[in-house]
This record gives C-alpha cells, structure tokens and sequence, in this order.
C-alpha cells in the first residue's frame, strides 16, 4: 500500500483482487470468441450504428471489430491478432488457449498454489509439449510437384470452418490452385501475386479462379473494342498525358501565338510517345487476326486515347501499381518504363481480353495466357457483407496453403493433436517433474482439451462423454479426433482434417507466455496522470 | 476539364469539408432552382471540375464529389460508411448467405438522425415517391428550420450530422482498428503506432485511384489533413504514396485544426508533447508537398477574422464553417471557364488551375512553400465598410503565428473576391471589382512584388445547416447594417442568404514566426543534448538523422524567408 502514502487517489487492488481481475478478464474474452471455432460455431452479425453490416467467423476480425477497453484484455487480444499476423490463422485457439490456462490455474490458486509454481510447470510443460508436436506432425515432401491433395485437405479444413459446406469445397480448388499457380521452386510464395477481386454481381457460388487478371477499370475510349482475342499486352509506365513541364522554367510568351506554339510544343512530346507505340503495333501486329493492348501506370489523356483508338489499340490507363508486376507474370513480356527501347520482346500474350461492366464499375479481364505465375480470383456476392465474408475466408485459406507448403508437414486436426498431447504430458512428462511443479504441467495439460471441448460445445454434445470417449480411445493406441455430427471418435486422417504445423506450433509457444505473465501480476494500480513524474 | 481531387483526413478535416461540400452543393441546387437569384446561375464555373457522374447500383444517375475520406472508425455518425446514396437496403437475418450454421447478432443501438438529416431524409423519400412506410406516413411533421437549426446549434456531434450530401460509396474510410474517443490518437506517435500502411493503405490507395482514374486530366489534389494529432502522421504516409504513384500532379497542402482548448493548466510534459508533435508533423507533411497553408487560430473567436461573427470556439461546428468558407473561395478559380478577355459581360475571371497557384506562390524567387491564408468574411462593399476601410484591409489572416504589418517586398499574393456588391446594393459586375481592388492596391502602404486577382459575381450561399455565426452587423446579402440593436443573438441562414467573400494565399515573411517556432521546439525539445522530449521523439521512431534533417529542412525555410541583409536574386 505504499503507493497509498505517495498518492492518495491511487486505486490498488492487491493480490488475489487484481489476479482475479486478470482472470475474469480473459474468461470474458474466452466467452464472447467461444462459439466461433470449428465447423459448427455460429457465425457473428455485427450491425453498426449506422446499420452497416459485418459478417464474421473469423477471431481475428471480431477482436479488431470489438472496442475492448479492459487492459488485460486487450493484452490478450494484441497477442492473439499478432498471432494472425504471423501464421494467418489461430486467433480463436490463442485466446481461448490463454482463458484456458487461466481457467485452470484459477481453480489450483484457490486451493492455495502459488502462481509461481505454476508458472514454472508451464513452462516445463510447453518445452515437452512442443518436442511432442515434432513427433506428432505428419511431414509432407513438397519437391517440384506438390502433393495436391493434401493441400486441398488444409484449405478445406480452414475453409469449413469459415463458410458453409459446399462453398467451402468450392472455394478449396480455387485456393490450392491459385497457390500452385504462383508458385516457383526454390523461392517464397508471394501471396499478392493473388490477386482478389470482387464484383457485386450474381451469386457466392459464381466465385471463380481466372488464370490471367482481371482489372477493376476499363478503357475510356468509346471506339475501343470491348472483347479481343490474340492480344499482345505492352505493361508500361509511361505518361501519355500532356503535364505541364515540371521545373521551374515557366513559360515565357509575349503574345498569344507564342502561347500556342509552346502548348503545341509540348503536347507533340506526348503525341511522339503514342506515334511510337502506335508503330509497335504495326510491327507485331501485320496480320489481321491479332489485337493490341496497352496497359499503363500513368494518365492517358483524351487526344492520346483518340490516337490509339483509331489505330484500333485498346488502352487502359492507371493501373495499379502491384498489377503491372502481376500482368508480366501472368503474361509475360516485361514492364516498360519508356517507350525509346520498345521492342517486340517487351510484349506480353493473352488469348482473350474482354470487358464487363456493372453499372458504373467496369472490369477488364485479362485471360487465356500461355504461361501464368499470377491469377486473380474473382469472388461475387450479391452484397457487400457476403463478399467481405468470403474474402476473409479466401485469405485465410490461401496463407492456410502458403503455411503448409513452407512448413513441409501438417497437424493432424479436430482435437486429435490436444488430445494426445494432454496425455503425453499426463503420462509421461508430469512423472519426470519433481514437486508442485507437477501441477502446473496438469494444468496445462487440462488447458489444452479446451479445442476438443469447445469443439464439442458447438456441436450441442456432452463435454464430458466426449472426452472421455476419445482418452479411452487414444489409450487403445489410436489418434484420435472428434467427429462433430456424432460425437463418436474419428481418425482424422481418414476424413482428412489437418491443421497448420506453424499455427499450432504459434500458439503453444504464445499462450503460455502471456498467461504467465497474467498470472505473475500481484497488484494493479490505477493512477491519476498527476501520478507521472514530469521529465 | 481540369479535374480536382480533394482528400480529407482526420476528423476536423472532415469537420470543414462538411461545410464545403455543403457550399457546393447549395450552388448546385441554386444553379438548377428557377427562383434562385440570377448571379448563381452562370455556366462559367464547372463543378464537374469537383464533382463526378456516376450511377448507383440501382441504375440511378448520381452526382458526388471527388472525395476521399479518412478518419476514425464510429465517426461517421448515423451515415453509413457506403454513403447515403450506394446504400444497400437494410438487410435481413436471412440474408446470410455463408454460414448454415448458427448466428449470433450483435447490434449497436442505431444512432439516431437528428432532425435535420430527418428532414433530408424525408425530402428524398417524398421526391421517389415508391415506397411508404406505414410507420413514418402519419407523422408528417413538418420540422420548423428554426427548430433545426436550433438541434444543429445545440448537438453537432459528428461531421455527419450537417451534412446534405450524398458521398460515393467509395468516398468514406475508416481506419479499422482505432476508434473515436476510445482509442488515445493525439500524437504523431499514436498514429504511427495504431496505424500501418502495409495493411490498410491499399484500401486507402485503391479508392483514391479509383477517382483518380477516371480523370481525363487531373489538375492536383486538395488535401486537408487535420494535423492536431495522429492523423498527420496517417496523412504523411498517405502523401507519400500519392507523391510517389502521382508524381507530377501538384498537391495543394491545408492543415486544419479547430481551436485549441481554452488554456487549461497543462503539465509541462504535455506541453512538450503538444510542442513536439506540431514541430515534426509540420516538417513531415510539408516534406511531400509543393505549397502547404497552415489553418486554425488558438483561438477564432477573439481573432480579428471574426470581427462580424460570432463563433463559439468549443464548437467545431462553427470554426469549420469560417475556414471551408475561405477554403471555397481560394478553390474557385481552380474552376472557372478560361474566358478570353475580351468578353466583358462574363461572370468570372481570372482562372488559375493548382499548379498556376503553387508556381506563383512558391514556384519563384525564394520558393517560400509556406503560405498565409487570409480572409475577409464578409467582405466590405466596394464603397468600403463601416469605417471606409477598403476590401484589403479587411483581410485577416486564419493562419496561426503569423506577424502583422511586415514589410515583405517579395511578398506574392494570390486573392480571390466573389460576391462583391456595389454601392447600390447589388452584385458588382466583374470589371467594376477588378477596377476597385486595383485601386485599393495602388492606396495601399504595402504592396506585394506579385499579385494575382480572380473575381466572380456569385457570393458565397449560406446552406441551411451553416451555423448561425453572423453578427447583427450583417445584412441579408452580407451588407452591413448600420443599426445595431436588433436583437442580441446571431444570426444564421434564415436571415442571412449570402455574403460576399474575399479570400487570399499570401506567401510572405509573415509566416516567420510560425516557422521560427517551429524550428525552436524542435531544437530545443527534440535535438538538444539532454533534450527533454528526445526520448519520446525516439519512441515514435525517428532517429537522429532523421531529425537532424528535419532541422535542416526547417532552418532553410526560415533563412529563404528571412535574408540576413537586402540581397534582391530576383531576376
């Protein structure tokens, strides 16, 4: 109390008050993410003030959508979004991971352990529990040819659990396939070379993947054509609009002559650029059947449209900046950044460019390329929510393939790794532990059935009967994982449910980090800002 | 058509677009309402020069400004964040097409609509005349505008709240993750602490390319950044990106902040902080732009700005509303007709686009990007104001810091009048203007090396949501009144329909003060040895270097303004 005698607005709270605070908080936090996890959690409805609508089931999403204003909680939450940040996945598992232990330790306190004794047994317990993951996971040789399939498995176990069945399936080609279209041997994947991109058009079942691109602009000139096939594609980076010269060289006339000629001046620069794009196209293009399409960076003004349209070239101007790498992976040629080194290996090749159009948002797509290390893929819904929902889901999907591709192995999922871990630690590990640090490794060990139990939660089923239907089966010798419709154990490598090697391995080391942290706090003070020492 | 691009980030950024979009879209009302008066009907100013064609999803035509905004999340108050216009129809829990699983709903209690966007809203629905709702046909109460504007007066709470434009579905952001009076976000270091580019700049990035694409030939950007907090650092990185993407197109810089508060008893670690923080975002922001203006005095309401207003300077509502006022007359000319000279009936001159602007203030000579804006709010009759001052005199400056009656005979000033009435009581013609201010400068004891006038006939509309900051001085078109005893209380859009404006950027060695100060905190807070605030300065990630060339920056500022003896290198 002697922050009392210092400052005598100070609010403490001391021990055991402020680690019940600390607990309370994450068993709050526990509770409101509790019901998203696994394939039968519900989804969450968010409505604004204003009636704008989110649409989650993602963890992740809900911490940043929720204003969490108690620090303990938000210590958590930071945590947990970090998590997300990391290995993509696994928000949900990390806070109710951390209410767990929590949970736990708050049931051995209260029969008078010292939280520093259980702090230790966690510590023990996460060492033994990640050299068992080690064990556990099942490896999987990447190579040249990825094995497909349990890629596809991956992403279909992350995928479920964040839209419906038949979506999810769907989704899970256009993922896995998506990833293996980007990828090149011996180096990282590089996820933006996905490009996602939406559309308010039709149904959630119309999302497809498009080997190419699609841009979210079109041409500005009535006379281009709206669909070409046999296109060469010049990427560029080159400003067909007429700008005024930068330096400070104003322009110095006396008369209005004068004037005009300067203008004509300098528009001509723009008009040369144009002539000699306009001269590519001639070269390559001799035959009648193939088409020509610039796709530029910069600005292209009326006067410089009108040229290209009449040459019959189709422009489009300011595209972004991450698609002028993606069109050159998807179609090969190369980014140019001045037209006075123009040649015809400088082009790319599409089969088939088209534009679509939906009220005042115009789509170009760039499709039928030969060779494609970049693809988009298109997600339709008929509503903003819908469509926000799915690109949330994709995303996870696609880092869920990522992960699985860099880590070189996958968990075995549907609380088949926590249950046997648990009775790892139970049966093995706990014996070697001298003294009360025993108890810490069986609180943790508890902590870590929280995924089977939730799991089982959501699905309407008994906990109890669960557990203890899937230790007898583990304790015949099986894995084991729960099957939700039933209640009955699985062997999820035959359903095939996998998890993320990285995701797993990200939350047994984070959890207990800072539930010890929590539980080490012996006092809370609150304090006016009068408390801070002026510097 | 020179398309202009206007950017809007932080909450009093968004305070004072409010207001200016609200002009516009009273002058587009005015241009189209066959009852309006003539001087509002010209076809010489191109909104479209602002504004973009578009159509709803619905297939309706729209019409909504070139915007995009930034602030916190949950400050939009009751409008939706897809805009009023692209709105979806409200959703049902069927709706949920994704998940066959369970919901679970949580709703914010809906934020109510005050009685103004209440009355809007029921405009709309009685125009489209398609759906009734059985609820709301009975009441129709027809709100009394004294009544709203009295709400208006008494709880403007967020920008939305007076607004009476549609914006584009693309036009409003939300920094996710930072929400409104929850979140600390008064420091350069919150800022860059809860904000990250990588993660949510592309969003940011894309809508404003979105506007940009379809600009035949863009002019420049208008970008207001309220930099009274984090939001300077959010807006130089945005700036960045736009520097980067847009290289040649020219960025016109407003800072914006409202009033301070009223000289509470601060410790002296907050006053460090405060110091620091206007010190690095001012160096910061205008590292990215070619002319920057600082706006928002400590204190409007006893500046002489406000001589004939009566604003309350606790109310963002009112202080917004003098400095978009302002803001609207320097953006004029941006969209005037280039008109040939000879044509002497036209209703503008003087056309300038932003790159005419930021060449003639800072582009010569010293290349001072720092410029003073003044106004004259409302602006004197020809035959000149109560004490026959003239127009010129009537300029104060919203700028804060600035020196008065400096001698600057490198000064240049760029100055917009519209609206000016004649002795008679009407609307001057343009010529009548052009020739009084001439002579005003040819009177006048200080005059700039360079000047440049753009007159228009129309005044400034006063909108119905305009706060109710006019004197009793201030007559129905912005005369003044020479009684003075009417009535106690301030007048507002019912009795007062418009004013004439004067408004003016000014690039001189007034600005001294402001940049001196600047420099000074930086110096002594940040730089030196043992430094008080140099620990928190490395907490919001700048390096030595770094600072020290924001020092250098700065100090070169000061010393193309300040000379140390009479060297003219004007050519």
């Amino acid at each position: 109390m002697s922050v009392r005698v210092l400052n005598p607005n100070a609010e403490v709270l001391n021990k055991s008050a402020a680690l019940h605070m600390n607990i309370n908080a994450a068993k709050g936090l526990q509770d409101v993410l509790k019901t998203n996890l696994g394939p039968k959690g519900t989804i969450k409805m968010l409505v604004g003030g204003a009636g704008d609508i989110k649409l989650t089931k993602d963890g992740n999403t809900l911490l940043k959508e929720m204003q969490i204003q108690n620090p303990t909680a938000i210590m958590i939450a930071r945590t947990a979004v970090a998590q997300d940040d990391i290995s993509g996945d696994g928000t949900t598992s990390t806070v109710l991971f951390i209410g767990e232990l929590m949970k736990q330790s708050e049931r051995r306190i209260d029969e008078g352990m010292h939280p520093r004794v259980l702090v230790d047994g966690f510590e023990i317990a996460k060492r033994a529990t990640l050299q068992f993951l080690e064990k556990f996971k099942t490896p999987v040789v990447m190579g040249d040819d990825p094995d497909r399939e349990i890629l596809k498995m991956v992403a279909r176990t992350t995928l479920r659990t964040k839209l419906y069945e038949a979506l999810a399936d769907q989704l899970t080609d256009i993922v896995v396939n998506g990833i293996l279209c980007i990828r090149k041997p011996e180096e990282p994947i590089d996820l933006f070379m996905v490009e996602i991109m939406h559309m308010r058009h039709k149904f959630d079942v119309d999302t497809r993947l498009v080997e190419g691109l699609v841009l979210d602009h079109g041409s500005r000139h009535p006379d281009m054509k709206r669909h070409a096939e046999n296109c060469y594609i010049l990427t560029c980076n080159v400003s067909l609009e007429y700008e005024k010269s930068e330096v400070n060289a104003g322009f110095f006339y006396s008369n209005a002559e004068q004037r005009e000629a300067m203008v004509a001046a300098e528009r001509r620069q723009v008009d040369e650029r144009v002539k000699k794009i306009i001269e590519l196209k001639h070269k390559v293009c001799s035959d009648n059947d193939s088409n020509f399409v610039v796709i530029n960076q910069k600005g292209i003004d009326p006067p410089s449209l009108d040229m290209l349209a009449r040459e019959g070239i189709i422009a489009l101007r300011r595209a972004k900046r991450r698609n002028m790498e993606r069109l050159v992976l998807a179609c090969g040629g190369e980014a140019v950044n001045s037209v006075d080194d123009l040649t015809s290996e400088s082009l790319g090749w599409a089969g088939l460019v088209y534009e679509h159009v939906l009220g005042e948002e115009k789509y170009t797509f760039v499709e039928n390329v030969k060779n494609p290390h970049s693809c988009t893929i298109l997600i339709k819904g008929p509503n903003d929510h819908t469509i926000a929902q799915i690109k949330d889901a994709v995303r996870d999907g696609l880092r869920a393939v990522k992960n699985t591709i860099e880590d070189e192995s996958v968990v075995l999922g549907a609380g088949a790794f926590e249950v046997a871990a648990r009775q790892y630690l139970v049966n093995e590990v706990k014996k070697t532990v001298k003294g009360r640090a025993q108890l810490g490794v069986e609180a943790f060990a508890d902590a870590l059935l929280v995924v089977p139990k939730t799991l089982a939660e959501n699905s309407g089923l008994d906990t109890q009967d669960v557990i203890i239907a899937l230790e007898a089966e583990h304790d015949r010798g099986n894995i084991v994982g729960l099957n939700q419709n039933t209640g009955e154990p699985l062997d999820p490598q035959l359903e095939g449910i996998f998890d993320n090697y990285s995701v797993k391995r990200q939350i047994i080391n984070s959890g207990p980090v800072i539930a010890s942290q929590l539980l080490l706090v012996d006092e809370v003070i609150r304090a006016g800002r009068n408390m801070r020492k002026p510097t | 058509m020179r398309e202009l691009v206007t950017i809007q980030v932080g909450d009093y950024a968004n305070f004072v677009g409010s207001h200016f979009w609200n002009f516009q879209d009273e002058l587009l009302g005015l241009a189209s309402d066959p009852n309006a008066d003539s001087v509002f009907k010209n076809h010489d100013i191109n909104m479209d020069v602002l504004y973009r064609s578009g159509e709803t999803h619905q297939g309706k035509p729209s019409y909504t400004p070139r915007l995009v905004s930034i602030n916190l999340k949950g400050s939009l108050g009751s409008m939706s964040s897809h805009g009023t216009l692209y709105k979806e129809e409200a959703p049902a829990p069927s709706d949920i097409l994704t998940w066959t699983g369970g919901v679970s709903t949580q709703a914010h209690t809906p934020r109510n609509k005050n009685l103004f966007l209440q009355r809007l809203y029921e405009e709309e629905n009685l125009s489209t005349v398609n759906e009734k709702n059985g609820s709301n046909n009975g009441s129709h109460n027809e709100y009394q505008d004294k009544d709203i504007i009295e709400s208006l007066e008494n709880d403007v709470q967020f920008w939305t709240d007076y607004s009476k434009v549609h914006y584009h579905s693309r036009s409003l952001y939300e920094l996710s993750g930072v929400w409104t009076d929850v979140d600390e976000f008064d420091n350069y270091g919150n800022g860059t602490n809860s904000f990250s580019w990588s993660s949510q700049g592309e969003e940011i990035s894309d809508s404003l390319r979105f506007f940009v694409e379809e600009c035949d030939h863009i002019q420049g950007f208008q970008f207001l950044v309220d930099d009274s907090g984090g939001f300077s650092a959010v807006a130089a990185e945005f700036l960045e990106n736009i520097v980067d993407e847009y290289k040649n197109t020219p960025i016109l810089l407003y800072t914006v902040r409202g009033p301070g508060p009223s000289a509470s008893p601060q410790s002296r670690k907050r006053t460090i902080l405060g110091d620091l923080h206007d010190a690095v975002s001012f160096s910061r922001l205008s590292s990215y732009c070619k002319l920057i203006v600082p706006v928002g005095l400590p204190s409007l309401s006893k500046s002489k700005a406000s001589k004939f207003l009566h604003v309350e300077d606790e109310k963002h509502y009112h202080s917004s509303a003098v400095y978009a006022a302002a803001l609207h007359s320097i953006s004029l000319p941006f969209r005037m007709l280039p008109v040939g000279p000879t044509t002497a009936a036209c209703s503008v001159s003087g056309a300038v686009d932003v790159h005419g602007v930021i060449q003639m203030l800072s582009g010569q000579g010293r290349q001072n990007i720092v410029s003073v804006l003044d106004v004259a709010m409302p602006a004197y009759a020809l035959n000149g104001g109560p004490n026959q001052l003239s127009l010129l005199e009537n300029l104060q400056p919203l700028t804060p810091q600035v020196a008065e009656d400096v001698e600057d005979m490198q000064a240049v000033e760029y100055m917009t009048v519209h609206g000016a009435l004649a002795p008679g009581g009407h609307h001057a013609s343009v010529s009548e203007v052009k020739d009084k201010v001439d002579a005003a400068f040819l009177r006048a004891n200080t005059r700039p090396m360079f000047r440049h006038l753009s007159v228009a006939r129309s005044p400034l509309p006063i909108p119905l949501p305009f706060p109710s900051i006019f004197g009793n001085h201030v007559g129905q078109h912005g005369e003044f009144i020479g009684s003075e005893m009417t009535s106690s209380s301030s007048k507002g859009s019912i009795d007062v329909y418009s004013i004439p404006m004067a408004a003016r950027l000014r690039s001189s060695s007034a600005v001294l003060p402001l940049l001196e100060s600047k420099l000074q905190n930086l110096h002594r807070f940040g730089i030196q040895r043992g430094a008080a605030g140099a620990e928190i300065l490395r907490s919001w990630g700048f390096g030595k270097e770094e600072l020290e060339e924001m020092e250098e920056m700065l100090s070169k500022m000061v010393s193309t303004l300040c000379p140390p003896h009479f060297s003219s290198d004007s050519d």
